[in-house]
């Protein structure tokens, strides 16, 4: 493999596929961190290739790269992310307002804890590194997984929306927020820096407090 | 189960948690205080023997564990052993009520 300064793990596989393996499937789109299309395991770890550098993941010269874990695989490096996405809309992952075109617009002030918390946890992409992190989803397939529980956690935070028992209901349980052992890998693998361990531990709050009110 | 009942069992286990960490510093730190003289067997249990106020402490110990235990070994069983029937959760309650049983037994062969 020709090595050069700040070459990607992107650009190794995309290395093989153009010049060794023509047949070698992965997936890719923009290649500068916006999309999260590239997520794959690098020696062991979720990351996204297109930023991650071959100097920094290298072990002994060596990569070792595999197709994302917890979902399952299409082709070499491309993994099915339907189920990871249909969790996302099982728990309630859209949202849904109560005002009409013909109302003002939703004033939310910008340092209000409810809007500080969507701002900590609103720029995920949907890369899936968090959910192929989790060791809690390897072992129990039905559990929603860190990305979807975030989005509900910002959703939950979202005072213009209107469906937030709902909510609550399809996040709480064995499968929801409560199967979730704080081990922290989604916090630390996150590219984006977001903490679904923390939002996770905000739905359990959340979740208890509606249940102690006899929402639930 | 459903989910609100999974929501209790949540807030059990946590509640029963924090009374377990009181618990346990208590009964250690007392464990080191009883030995530092070398107190016999008769010696502590001339002092447990009839105060209700250890018995209060361990029955209140005891009654944390058996809520605690059970629900970390409900999970322990789901995700190592694919355990998630109702099966599983009637073998935990009669777990609890061993785990009952033992400690107050423990408890009581202190205290009378």
């Amino acid at each position: 493999m020709p090595r050069y300064a700040s070459q990607t793990v992107l650009d190794v596989v995309t290395h093989i596929q153009r010049a060794l393996d023509p047949t070698l499937a992965y997936r890719y789109a923009c290649r500068v961190g916006m999309c999260g299309s590239c997520a794959m395991t690098v020696n062991g770890v979720a990351r996204w290739t297109c930023r991650t550098h071959v100097d920094r993941a290298a072990k002994d010269d060596a990569l070792e790269i595999e197709p994302l874990r917890n979902l399952p695989v299409i082709r070499d490096l491309v993994t099915d992310m339907s189920g990871f996405f249909d969790k996302w809309a099982k728990a309630r992952g859209r949202f849904e307002g109560g005002a009409s075109r013909n109302d003002d617009f939703a004033k939310v002030v910008p340092q209000s804890r409810e809007r500080e918390q969507v701002d900590a946890a609103i720029e995920c992409i949907g890369c899936g590194v968090c959910y192929a992190s989790c060791d809690v989803v390897t072992w129990n397939p039905d559990y929603l997984g860190p990305a979807a529980l975030n989005r509900a956690w910002t959703l939950v935070n979202d005072v213009r929306d209107t469906t937030n028992t709902e909510r609550l209901r399809a996040i709480a349980g064995d499968a929801g927020c409560h199967a979730c052992h704080t081990h922290v890998s989604c916090t630390e693998r996150c590219p984006k820096q977001i903490a679904p361990t923390a939002g996770i531990a905000g739905l359990k709050r959340a979740v208890a407090k509606a249940a102690l009110r006899g929402e639930l | 189960m459903t989910f609100r009942n999974e929501t209790l069992l949540w807030m059990l286990q946590r509640a029963s948690a924090a009374v377990l960490a009181l618990c346990v510093v208590v009964h250690l730190a007392t464990m080191v205080y009883a030995i530092r003289g070398g107190l016999s067997a008769a010696e502590i249990l001339g002092r447990t023997r009839g105060n209700y106020g250890w018995l209060a402490f361990y029955s209140l110990f005891v009654l944390a564990c058996a809520v605690h235990v059970p629900i970390g070994l409900r999970a322990v069983l789901a995700e190592w052993f694919k355990w998630r029937s109702g099966a599983r959760d009637l073998a935990l309650a009669a777990f609890a009520v061993l785990i009952a049983a033992l400690g107050m037994r423990a408890v009581l062969g202190v205290f009378l």
